[in-house]
């Protein structure tokens, strides 16, 4: 204290003598305002060099030399859609049994090899394909190859394996049933898709103890072919050395033409609806709501990015600012845009407060009508441009995504300039192409999924004109009209 | 000479050792150089021109050791305000700043270290440069910033303790685990001591530990080295360093004895146990092959525990767990859940069975190649992004006030011989271990 007295009267006294060279508040001109940034850098897109194997197999590598790993992804351009009517899981529970024993290797010496090379492993099937996801280490290349290739050609079907997997997939889709998100998409899908093959991948937990080893078998042996897959390599390599290598393993891999079926694109719904699914405990409201986009064509791709962007691509977009910020309805308030092969999916993912349901879906449509009535203002769409524009380097960081995003491409038939274009695609949209989009698809007669507590929910409910209530399997138990209500 | 050039040749040379000069250093996997700000702020810049993005992390030497009792959870208080806003930047603008052009952030508080950091398009270096400057230089502190995020922050907590089943246990059994409050105690604190922190506990805590010579800046990612080090002195080389820090003195283990004890979980649907071995500190002669038992005993599906418990005799009904770091201090810690009492007992056998076979048999070169490869992935995963590689050198540079070992580093781990894993085992995995039995209510 002392000190501080004795300073600041000198202080003050220096102050005044050179007071027109400095400024009373003591921070330099430039903390002020934000510094304007340097021009856009450009971005260098990997290579990506492609190549056909003599069985079929088409064969993709993505050099990247900045880490000593190596991503294989196996795409099997058959998904959930061709499962049998009748046997919905198929596909997943088929591509589920690959690792899980050859006629030679266990699963515990498969499991073995993938890690001897510090190899992690992973599934996952889409109703447009099946992929196997393989990351080791680059030096082990020809270990992991000669691992998929056994998995690939000799898988066993095994009958205590199937027990095992259908045990193992049982009770993940009993635990994820208690998801209210989870719940929520998958009712979407079902009501969305209800005459179209990518209806069965809303399957539940009950179709698994229908499925046989026959209908592995015959799924297998019918999809299962190298002119019906794809191969993606990422890492430091070459398609010389890659083509070498894979088809040293791959080359016994016997092709079989047959005439895959084509799938046609689906109806969008054509009228709102009010969907309940209970889910016991749960505390708060999810809302997924959504339809389909189709035909999905790629001009209109990006237009839709951008007003997905404006409406509920992240916190700072229209929704959330409403929902959340604005009214305080919503824990989160998104929108996203899911691509498949036949279609797209236009969808909003909300988190709300019970008191509040109608509300909530009143206001999101609201902002629904407003970007499909009003024309976007331009600084609006140029903000979402740039969010788009700086984001879209983040998505292709890791070998994972990078890989992810390239094989998405080449099974959904995009073309190399969904990517390769991607600035220039954006830097095109403006007001006029978003308005006349959202003019052209139906977003506004969408489906929407409530799911939470019926005992919460119920009086809250009775706010909508009308209500289809279904079970959490899919299945339809009654309807309620707002007259009908207790 | 005249006193007038003097007076600027002392000031050129002041500048020139006040700044010193990196050099790109040998030996890493990617380029690094090193700078120290004559403030003491520490720059680490990694160059990567594969895409247009550039990555910052601000990192202070400061957590949850730092706090006095009665006080926990004043470190990550602290974090969660510098979102509120400093003297030029409105609250919650940095986050808006970040995400309207396209980029990622985030922050984390542990014991001994709180870290912010960003990633986006790397014309916008600057931007961010001066939004962490500002908030490094005169973070805005007042009543109404500080009473808001206490009851943010005391919202959590009762979120955490609703919804996070044996996190009550946890709490206890690292209570018994670490020696004393400063380790033992969790990051986010607890509703009584956020309460009992002020305005004035911030003001001091941030004055303290929150200045450029407690800090380190990586970027990694498109720089211009030159144009990069010009902003940074810019931005930040005005800041006022901090008043020396003395550190807290380093603490050790008391001597080994066993310790059981029960918890009853008020969460917990089923029965469960921790286990608990203080091992060698971290970056010690031991350290390094301890991680690779680590691997061998609990990392993967073909790790000992693993095939043992869930899928040779299915009686456990989840397994995690592995070394946990708190500065000078580390610990190996097992967590397992049973279905009933019998599944608990016979998983505590099967794990002290595991535990002595490696004590008294030898590793077979395969298996030790097999952890290593699978140690080997996830340590260079740790630097697989432009955001990763930035944390993951200030967190390096920070635990050893270096880079000088990290060429080797990874080879130490890896050099571990399966007669020195024996030694090892019988070393730290005594008897003398620490149990907590959590029983359901």
């Amino acid at each position: 204290m002392k000190l501080r007295t004795k300073i600041l009267p000198f202080f003050f006294f220096f102050l005044v003598l050179c007071g027109l060279k400095f400024p009373l508040i003591s921070q330099e001109r430039f903390r002020k305002s934000p510094p304007y940034p340097d021009p856009l850098p450009e971005l260098k897109l990997p290579p990506v060099e492609s190549a056909i194997l003599s069985n079929g197999l088409a064969l993709s590598v993505i050099y990247r030399d900045n880490l000593p790993v190596i991503t294989l992804r196996l795409i099997i351009l058959t998904g959930e859609s061709a499962s049998p009517e009748k046997f919905p899981g198929t596909a997943t529970f088929t591509a589920n049994m690959l690792n899980r024993g050859t006629l030679r290797l266990s699963l515990s010496d498969i499991e073995e090899k993938i890690e001897s090379i510090g190899g992690r492993f992973s599934t996952s099937t889409s109703p447009d394909y099946s992929m196997f996801t393989f990351t080791f280490s680059e030096e082990g290349l020809n270990e992991s190859l000669d691992i998929l290739s056994k998995m690939i050609l000799q898988p066993s079907f095994s009958e205590k394996e199937i027990a095992n997997v259908r045990r193992s997939m049982f009770y993940e889709l009993v635990r994820r049933a208690s998801e209210p998100e989870y719940v929520a998409k998958r009712q979407l899908y079902h009501l969305l898709f209800r005459d179209h093959p990518y209806r069965k991948s809303t399957y539940n937990e009950d179709v698994l103890k229908n499925i046989k080893k026959n209908n592995l078998l015959s799924f297998y042996d019918k999809y299962y072919r190298p002119n019906n897959a794809r191969l993606v390599l990422t890492g430091n390599l070459n398609l010389r050395t890659a083509t070498r290598k894979v088809s040293r393993y791959l080359n016994t891999w016997q092709r079989k033409d047959k005439e895959f079926s084509f799938i046609s694109s689906p109806d969008p719904n054509d009228r709102l609806k009010i969907i309940f699914v209970d889910i016991p405990h749960e505390k708060d409201v999810t809302i997924y709501m959504g339809n389909i986009i189709s035909p999905l064509s790629n001009d209109d791709f990006f237009p839709l990015v951008v007003l997905n962007q404006v409406l509920g691509g992240t916190p700072a977009s229209r929704l959330f600012m409403n929902l959340r910020e604005s009214k305080g309805y919503a824990y989160y308030a998104f929108s996203e845009i899911e691509l498949f092969k036949a279609c797209g999916v236009f969808f909003i993912k909300a988190k709300v407060r019970p008191e509040v349901i109608h509300a909530s879906v009143m206001e999101t449509l609201r902002e629904i009508e407003k970007i499909a009535q009003e024309e976007i203002p331009s600084f609006e769409i140029e903000q979402a441009k740039s969010y788009l524009i700086g984001n879209f380097p983040l998505k292709i960081e890791t070998f994972d995504n990078l890989s992810l995003k390239v094989s998405q491409i080449q099974a959904f038939q995009l073309g190399e300039e969904h990517w390769s274009k991607y600035y220039e695609n954006i830097m095109l949209i403006d007001s006029k192409k978003v308005h006349e989009i959202a003019q052209k698809y139906p977003i506004l007669t969408t489906v929407v999924v409530i799911v939470g507590n019926k005992d919460i929910l119920i009086d809250h409910l009775r706010e909508f004109e009308e209500v289809e209530v279904y079970n959490n399997k899919g299945i339809l138990q009654y309807s309620i009209k707002k007259e009908e209500f207790e | 000479m005249s006193k007038k050039e003097v007076l600027i040749s002392s000031l050129i040379l002041f500048l020139l050792l006040s700044f010193a000069r990196g050099q790109e250093e040998k030996g890493f996997p990617f380029p690094i150089e090193q700078y120290k700000l004559k403030n003491g702020l520490q720059v680490i810049l990694s160059e990567d021109y594969y895409l247009p993005l550039v990555s910052i992390v601000v990192a202070y030497n400061v957590g949850s050791i730092h706090e006095k009792p009665g006080k926990e959870g004043l470190a990550y208080l602290l974090e969660n305000l510098m979102f509120q806003g400093s003297m030029n930047i409105g609250r919650m603008q940095h986050i808006s700043f970040i995400q309207r052009i396209g980029g990622e952030l985030n922050a984390a508080t542990t014991e001994n270290k709180t870290i912010f950091y960003q990633t986006v398009p790397s014309n916008q270096l600057a931007l961010v440069l001066w939004l962490e400057s500002d908030r490094m230089k005169s973070l805005e502190i007042n009543t109404s910033n500080v009473e808001r995020m206490k009851e943010a922050l005391i919202e959590e907590i009762r979120h955490r303790k609703a919804t996070d089943l044996y996190l009550e246990s946890s709490i206890f059994f690292d209570q018994l685990l670490f020696p004393n409050f400063t380790h033992s105690h969790p990051v986010f604190g607890n509703e009584a001591s956020l309460r009992e922190i002020t305005e004035e506990d911030v003001r001091i805590f941030y004055s303290t530990y929150y200045r450029p010579n407690n800090a380190v800046l990586s970027i990694t990612g498109n720089i211009d080295k030159k144009k990069t080090l010009q902003l940074i002195r810019k931005y930040f080389e005005t800041i006022p360093k901090g008043k020396e820090i003395t550190p807290l003195p380093l603490v050790k283990f008391p001597e080994k004895k066993s310790i059981v004890n029960t918890h009853q979980d008020s969460l917990a649907s089923l029965p469960a146990f921790f286990l608990g071995y203080r091992i060698a500190a971290p970056y010690s002669d031991d350290y390094y092959p301890l991680r690779i038992i680590d691997y061998i005993l609990l990392h993967g599906k073909t790790s000992r525990l693993y095939k043992r418990l869930i899928k040779k005799e299915r009686i456990a009904f989840d397994l995690s767990g592995g070394i946990e770091e708190r500065r000078e201090l580390a610990a190996f810690k097992i967590f397992i859940i049973n279905s009933n009492e019998i599944m608990m007992e016979r998983s505590k056998k099967a794990i002290f069975s595991e535990i002595n076979k490696l004590k008294t048999t030898l590793i077979s070169e395969k298996e030790l190649k097999k952890s290593k490869n699978m140690f080997k992935m996830d340590y260079i995963n740790q630097y697989s992004t432009y955001m990763e590689r930035s944390i993951f050198l200030a967190e390096e540079y920070m635990a050893k006030n270096n880079l000088e070992n990290f060429p080797k580093e990874l080879e130490r781990y890896l050099a571990v011989t399966p007669a020195e894993i024996i030694g090892l085992m019988n070393r730290y995995f005594t008897p003398k271990n620490i149990l907590l039995n959590v029983k359901i209510k």
